[in-house]
């Protein structure tokens, strides 16, 4: 068995035990302390480091870095929140929600929206009045038989990608073409139906949205 | 561990290109310079030329394809050699003309001075390039060779030295050959100047058995071209340097990285490589040594972000080009994995000069934390286009009115915009500034890959601001919230302002969307994007409150905000030229036979404007624009 | 899109002529990709599967490849391929109207290929030119210092029925290579 040596570090004025080398987005996760992110995945080795939410102080650095590429080291003290930091994460998320379609009462993933979490963790407000609104105009694809998928509402996390090519070991969807008109597809932007998806729906458990939802009973 | 095989084999190969260069000009040659530019002006026709007069005046002498002098401005270029006269360079070279130089020139003995632009070397009869303000102010390193070698035949490059670098470094310790590098200073040419040493250092330290040297040439930037230049007309130049990089850190694999777009560069490649690897330069046995190493050409597929040194890696293996956190660095952990250098095809090119003529000569060159000299692709509305290799610290001033020789047509200067997307827009204020690495960035403008455009009193700043913005928006691989998202909040505010759409306070929201997204990104691209609409809004603020306040374009460039207007008085009745270049039927005469446009038919296209202009500059652009029947005034 | 008859028989043989030279592995993705276009002039979806088994990964993977990269195109294109720079050089002197006149006399947008499938229109982001500007390509042959008067002239050139000066000459038509 692989023993794993443990470093303190210092989150926001507390001391904390952590398994050294690993990531201080899971560390501070692990242990009661929330930082927003959408893109993390534990088990991968090089993250994406896409979704630009979980911006932290760390003493020593500069600017403000992302938690989720910053490995845990003895001694490290590390700030969760300070002005820079809510004015990065406050940006990055309005600019993701000009480009997420509102509507929650209507949306399969009302109340377990991350979204909607990191909105009430940061007291932030769903809707921008300073940008204007970048939602594109696709309909909601609903032809799989367990759940839909709704391309105005993703995130472009690439949770369901890595879950579908990692886990599931389907390969039937990727982020496909690139910039504003990056997203979530199948092999030629087909229907799922019509792909080699095999509906497991264990990209639809990874959705921290409401892109990917199961369809009621 | 003197190698005396080495000496050898190199001594043979120089021995043998300096005996043919030397049998070379006991008879008169022809260069024509065939690079993509050259071409583009019709270089091509111009060989044909020369190849059908040379045979039909059944003249001996040689005709060579050459790559690109720098000159751009005066292409077709060809240069002639005949023994007994001085070295001739000749620009703006027609068909006429070639045939004159054959027939006066190599037949007869008039060396055709009226169309000859300098010599070469220094003579009694014909100015050299030296005697030229331009000349004066240059300082050519790695542009020395280019348009003057023939790239498609090694033996040109090694007559002149080449491979010396590189059978030197081969007696040398790997550590003592990046120390030489660290000792020199150069810094990466690709944009933000870090320390090729350094970084070569990182990688010689890093305990792998398997390491790779990459040569980025996926030049980019909408506005430069000093890498394709530097491919088509020295590429054994680079691939010294790359296979120089290889021993010094301990890589037995090159790649050398080039945009498709280039295929010319490709083609020119591929010849220089067989021709090395023929000649043992690379290839199992490096002159005859026990140093590895061979290079293979990547094509990129169209990718701006490729230029990032992590997306790069990520083409090359097969997958789209979006780039990683950074660190691990390459140096440490890059292509498969495993150490990894890359540099800059410019930065390359530096090499085998710094390693033959010494870290001390290079650092005499250029500022002290910024040696050398820098390379720039002088475009726009500069008389003298082309590229330019100046000693770094030289002002933006001599760039632009000694090296460029001023603005074109008499018309008033405005900025430069210097780095491409990732740089800015200088203005006149700046025009004192002595440019290198850390100058330029503390101006608000970057050296980034070199792009130097000229600007005038006809470019609007919000516009061009806009187009940097665009092309970075379009480039944006979309994997990071603040370069996808950030990046077209901004265009859409800019656009909106080039429309005329602008609202007050979407100045203050452009700036701030623009720090966080400096500061946000995950790479460079997305990093750098902000930096022409940050420097414009510094510098020309003025430009975009006439925008948004006044509803006009101060420079009569953005469409939206101008209308055309024929003035009657300049307006000549009789002709129809006008009309006849409207493609929209929108310029039409009046019954007092004085013409007018149509504006609700105008599409902007400007085809009247330049067709009256030499005419009776008759046409002219108004802002505001103007609204209904326009010009009919009467 | 459609297939002819007898189209995918032939990209299947030009594909698994070109799969043959290589050796299976991620990272001859590109390099396939480039010579197939090079070959049937775009990437034909029978293509990409093809590929895509040839190498062992996900059709979706060759397929977010295929639409990364500005070099791949998913539909044929046109007889006579037009490309107009827009680098900085080229904007700067009217590249962007260059490009307007295009799209008006083809009746076409950036990116598109005529009904006829004579014309197809892109953008280039430079082609290195920039002392020459504006500049556009076409037929990968450089016109240098375009004027928006020239537009028709190169159309003229290649075949096209201008609607005013119908009076053009056929057999001027094709020029490529």
């Amino acid at each position: 068995m692989k023993i794993s040596r443990t470093v303190t570090i210092t989150i926001d004025g507390k001391e904390y035990i952590a398994k050294e080398g690993q990531k201080l987005l899971w560390t501070a996760l692990e242990n009661g302390v929330y930082i927003p992110h959408l893109c993390g995945i534990e088990e991968e080795e090089k993250p994406a480091a896409g979704c630009r939410l979980c911006f932290v102080e760390i003493d020593g650095f500069l600017n403000p870095v992302t938690a989720c590429t910053q490995k845990v080291k003895e001694g490290m003290v590390v700030r969760t929140r300070s002005k820079r930091v809510d004015k990065l994460v406050g940006t990055a998320f309005e600019l993701l929600m000009s480009n997420h379609r509102l509507g929650c009462a209507r949306c399969g993933a009302n109340g377990r929206c991350e979204l909607q979490k990191i909105a009430k963790e940061r007291g932030l407000k769903l809707k921008t009045s300073r940008l204007r609104s970048l939602v594109p105009e696709v309909p909601v694809d609903e032809s799989p038989d367990k759940f839909t998928y709704d391309q105005t509402r993703c995130v472009l996390c690439g949770r369901c990608v890595w879950v579908d090519h990692h886990k599931a070991k389907i390969g039937a969807i990727g982020l496909v073409r690139r910039g504003m008109s990056r997203k979530m597809a199948t092999f030629g932007e087909t229907a799922m139906a019509d792909s080699s998806c095999t509906q497991c729906g264990m990209c639809v458990e990874a959705c921290p949205v409401g892109a990917l939802t199961f369809k009621e009973k | 561990m003197s190698n005396p095989a080495v000496e050898k084999m190199y001594r043979e190969l120089r021995d043998k290109a300096v005996s043919k260069a030397e049998g070379m000009n006991e008879k008169p040659y022809v260069m024509v310079g065939t690079a993509t530019c050259g071409r583009a002006a019709g270089a091509m026709k111009i060989l044909e030329t020369f190849r059908d007069e040379l045979a039909g005046h059944q003249v001996d002498a040689e005709l060579l394809e050459v790559g690109c002098l720098g000159h751009c401005y005066a292409e077709p270029m060809v240069a002639v050699y005949k023994p007994g006269h001085p070295f001739l360079c000749y620009g703006n070279v027609d068909e006429g003309i070639a045939s004159r130089l054959v027939s006066d020139f190599l037949v007869g003995d008039d060396p055709c001075f009226e169309f000859a632009m300098a010599a070469f070397e220094p003579n009694d009869v014909f100015p050299t390039f030296a005697d030229y303000p331009r000349g004066v102010y240059e300082q050519k390193i790695i542009l020395a060779d280019c348009g003057l070698i023939n790239p498609e035949d090694i033996d040109h490059y090694i007559a002149r030295d080449g491979y010396l670098a590189l059978a030197k470094v081969l007696d040398m310790d790997p550590g003592a050959v990046v120390e030489e590098i660290k000792e020199s200073r150069l810094r990466g040419r690709g944009g933000a100047g870090f320390p090729a040493g350094k970084k070569w250092e990182i990688c010689l330290k890093a305990e792998e058995p398997v390491k790779y040297v990459i040569c980025n040439a996926d030049e980019g930037d909408p506005g430069a071209f000093m890498d394709r230049a530097l491919l088509e007309s020295n590429p054994h130049q680079l691939i010294e340097g790359l296979a120089i990089a290889a021993y010094a850190v301990g890589a037995s694999q090159g790649y050398i990285y080039v945009r498709a777009e280039y295929p010319l560069a490709i083609k020119r490649l591929h010849t220089a490589l067989d021709q090395a690897r023929d000649k043992g330069l690379i290839g199992e046995s490096v002159l005859g040594s026990d140093f590895k190493f061979d290079i293979q050409i990547f094509q990129g597929s169209g990718a701006f972000v490729c230029g990032e040194e992590t997306a790069l890696i990520s083409s090359i293996e097969g997958n789209p080009g979006i780039p990683g956190h950074r660190p691990p660095f390459p140096a440490v952990s890059g292509l498969r994995g495993k150490p990894t250098i890359i540099n800059n095809v410019k930065t390359l090119s530096y090499v085998p000069h710094v390693i033959r003529n010494g870290a001390a000569w290079f650092r005499g060159i250029g500022t002290p934390n910024s040696p050398g000299t820098a390379v720039f692709a002088l475009a726009g509305k500069v008389v003298n286009t082309g590229l330019v290799e100046v000693p770094m610290g030289t002002s933006l001033r001599t760039l632009v009115y000694d090296v460029g020789n001023g603005i074109k047509e008499e018309k008033a200067f405005k900025a430069v915009q210097i780095g491409g997307p990732s740089g800015g827009c200088l203005p006149e204020s700046a025009l004192d500034l002595e440019i290198d690495f850390d100058s330029l960035q503390h101006a608000g403008a970057m050296m980034g890959s070199g792009g130097l455009v000229v600007l005038d009193e006809e470019d609007c700043m919000v516009e061009i601001a806009r187009f940097f913005l665009e092309f970075t928006q379009k480039e944006s691989c979309g994997k990071c919230t603040f370069c996808r998202l950030g990046t077209k909040q901004m265009l859409e505010i800019l656009t909106d302002i080039t429309k005329g759409r602008g609202k007050p306070e979407a100045l203050e929201l452009l700036w701030d969307l623009a720090e966080d997204i400096k500061t946000g990104s995950l790479c460079a691209l997305g990093k750098t994007a902000p930096n022409p609409v940050l420097s414009t809004l510094r510098f020309f603020r003025g430009e975009y409150e006439a925008h948004i306040n006044e509803g006009c374009c101060p420079s009569l460039m953005c469409n939206e905000l101008i209308s055309y207007r024929i003035v009657p008085e300049k307006c000549s009745k009789l002709c129809d030229a006008c009309i006849a270049s409207c493609p929209v039927e929108a310029v039409y005469t009046r019954p007092d036979m004085l013409k007018a446009v149509d504006l609700e038919k105008c599409v902007k296209c400007n085809n009247c404007l330049v067709t009256c202009k030499p005419l009776y500059d008759a046409v002219m652009k108004v802002t505001p624009p103007e609204t209904g029947e326009g010009g009919d005034e009467n | 899109m459609e297939l002819l008859e007898g189209e995918l028989e032939q990209i299947q043989t030009e594909v698994g002529f070109i799969l043959r030279k290589y050796e299976p592995g991620r990272e001859q993705l590109l390099p396939i990709l480039q010579e197939v276009q090079g070959k049937i002039g775009y990437l034909p979806k029978e293509a990409m599967k093809m590929v895509a088994e040839a190498i062992n990964i996900p059709e979706v993977d060759v397929y977010s490849v295929g639409t990364f990269y500005n070099q791949f195109r998913l539909n044929p294109p046109g007889k006579n391929q037009i490309k107009v720079c827009m680098g900085t050089a080229c904007h700067l002197t009217g590249g962007h109207i260059i490009m307007d006149s295009f799209e008006r006399r083809l009746e076409i947008d950036e990116g598109e290929t005529t009904g006829d499938r004579e014309f197809s229109l892109e953008r280039v982001a430079c082609v290195g030119c920039c002392a020459l500007a504006p500049v556009v390509l076409v037929n990968e042959e450089v016109e240098a210092r375009v004027r928006p008067t020239r537009v028709d002239g190169i159309l003229l050139g290649l075949g096209k029925a201008m609607p005013v000066t119908s009076k053009h000459q056929k057999e001027e038509g094709d020029t490529i290579e």
